[in-house]
């Protein structure tokens, strides 16, 4: 019983970190007007899977709050899995075949790059 | 062309916006792997659309609408490059960007071509006087190359034959991109050209009455074996589009700008097979597959139309299969109360570190909540759910406050009785900040 407890815990630190990757990552100002994160720069794809995983709509467009769905993404993100998604941008104009293992190089990259424009200490 | 060649498909290309109409194609290429027809617009967008229903599959920006349209559309095993007027830009066939590449001296940049090195390396050429040199692997420029010429159509043969502005097409050595021979082909300029083996085939115009350009009621014909013109091959509607079979290697097809098709086997011209496309407007483009067994025509409507037998249609003769997102497998539907673990849903199999690991990074988890000026509190207008105003504290946006030190020296009155050991640190700390100041 104890030990379900501890896995349980340590499963919310693994997603709360992830998310807070992803938080510390997406919609930064100072990536503003830089190519990357531009329409057709490789981070665009972060922005589009957020709203993959947390703007979830049914077909009327009324938002879907499947906490089941926002996890499964999240796990799939964590361990990179080769499992590929579609991806559209707002005005539905772009869409991207995208792997997990992907959008988790990314992170990785755009995350070590925060990190080393971090001042230590 | 077989009997029961037909129009198979018919799709307008995607406006730029929800409310907006659809454009106009700029460029098209089949893809050389996958069943696949690639697209460009004004707007710097590319599409690719799915075998014979022509099914939308992928899109994205090569670059922004403010650049110009898309000029010229090449495929290879690794993606697609995408030619704009300012830059050049790769992406993997499912949308995300391999790399993208600017350079001062791309001004007006209007055609591409692969080199002797297979489809690892392009030449892009334009309407100013260097042409680029560039590696698809790496994603860089190998060389830049000035050239007298400008040009504004470029196809591989078996040498690089690149049109010029004023209707000659120049044979440039696919190792040293020197002119090997310039070939008058038409007087005033060239509408379109193709190259395979031994030919160049070209439409253009020519000016009468000295102010109006007129197409040429004709094809004209290089043979690069004897490297002299051959006679020309008589269109009369106008010669607007032409393209070489790639399978029989004498046999091209010229297309009028009203739609009238034209199958003629250069080695024996008389004998041709003529059809008509169903066009309102008039043609804009035209391209065959790299199989022979399927065509698309553009028109000014922003239509692009498909022609092929429809029982035996295909793009490419051993496709690769198109990547489309992995299906969803059946998912247990959980109830979610607040009691329930989110480890209930499993974590995939996985070898690498995971994405969620966090490097060994200093953190502050007990300071105390950062202290308002009142100064700053006065400036700010209450409201029934929050307190605004101008940020007046002389701090950035979001910037950190170390308020343990702040918090110190605003308690300085009445200080707190201190351990030794605490005296001792307080005591390193301002000597070495002291230190630091000098």
């Amino acid at each position: 019983a104890l030990n379900s407890e501890l896995f349980r815990e340590l499963e919310n630190g693994r997603i709360a970190r992830l998310m807070m990757k992803l938080g510390t990552v997406n919609e930064r100002q100072e990536f503003e007007g830089d190519r990357a994160w531009s329409e057709n720069g490789e981070r665009y794809m972060l922005k589009l899977f957020r709203d993959y995983v947390f703007h979830q709509v049914d077909s009327n467009g009324n938002p879907v709050m499947d906490i089941g769905h926002m996890i499964r993404c999240l796990n799939k993100l964590d361990a990179g899995v080769d499992e590929r998604i579609c991806l559209t941008s707002r005005d539905e104009q772009t869409s991207f075949v995208v792997s997990y293992k992907e959008l988790k190089k990314q992170l990785v990259n755009a995350f070590n790059e925060l990190i080393k424009a971090a001042k230590p200490g | 062309m077989d009997g029961d060649w037909d129009e198979v498909a018919r799709v307008p290309f995607p406006p730029p916006g929800v409310h907006a109409l659809p454009t106009q194609v700029t460029t098209m290429t089949f893809d050389t792997t996958q069943e696949l027809l690639w697209a460009g617009n004004d707007y710097g967008r590319v599409t690719s659309f799915l075998s014979s229903e022509l099914q939308q599959h992928t899109s994205f920006k090569a670059h922004q609408a403010t650049d110009g349209p898309v000029r010229q559309i090449l495929t290879n095993s690794k993606g697609v490059v995408v030619l704009g007027s300012k830059d050049v830009h790769m992406a993997n066939r499912r949308g995300p960007p391999i790399w993208h590449l600017r350079h001062d001296d791309m001004k007006d940049l209007r055609c591409m071509s692969f080199t002797s090195k297979g489809t690892a390396e392009i030449i892009a050429a334009g309407l100013q006087d260097s042409m680029f040199v560039i590696d698809l692997i790496k994603g860089e420029v190998v060389k830049q190359v000035r050239t007298e010429h400008q040009y504004s159509i470029m196809k591989r043969g078996r040498y690089i034959c690149a049109a010029t502005r004023n209707g000659s097409v120049d044979l440039l050595d696919p190792v040293t991109f020197a002119v090997v021979k310039t070939w008058n082909a038409h007087s005033a300029l060239i509408n379109d050209m193709d190259a395979q083996h031994d030919f160049i085939v070209t439409c253009g115009y020519s000016l009468r009455q000295g102010q109006n350009y007129m197409l040429d009621p004709f094809l004209n014909v290089f043979d690069i074996r004897k490297m002299a013109s051959m006679p020309p091959i008589p269109f009369p509607a106008g010669a607007a589009y032409v393209r070489m079979h790639p399978r029989m290697l004498t046999t091209s097809i010229v297309v009028s700008q009203s739609g009238q098709m034209h199958v003629v086997d250069l080695m024996n011209p008389n004998t041709s097979n003529v059809r008509q496309a169903n066009v309102l407007s008039y043609l804009s483009m035209f391209e065959i597959a790299p199989s022979g067994e399927a065509m698309a025509l553009t028109d000014a409507e922003c239509l692009i139309h498909l022609w092929g037998s429809p029982s035996k249609l295909h793009f490419v003769d051993l496709p690769a299969p198109v990547e489309f997102a992995t299906p969803e497998e059946a998912i247990h539907q959980l109830d979610w109360t607040p009691e329930s673990p989110l480890n209930s849903v499993g974590l995939p199999y996985y070898r690498q570190v995971l994405a969620s690991s966090w490097p060994e990074l200093p953190s502050d988890v007990g300071a105390p909540p950062v202290k308002f000026d009142t100064q700053f509190l006065a400036s700010l207008k209450p409201t029934d759910f929050a307190l605004y105003g101008r940020n007046m504290r002389g701090l950035r946006r979001n910037q950190l406050e170390d308020t343990r030190s702040v918090h110190k020296s605003a308690n300085s009155g009445l200080k707190a009785p201190k351990f030794l050991s605490e005296k001792a640190r307080d005591l390193a700390k301002s000597e070495s900040s002291s230190a630091g100041d000098k």
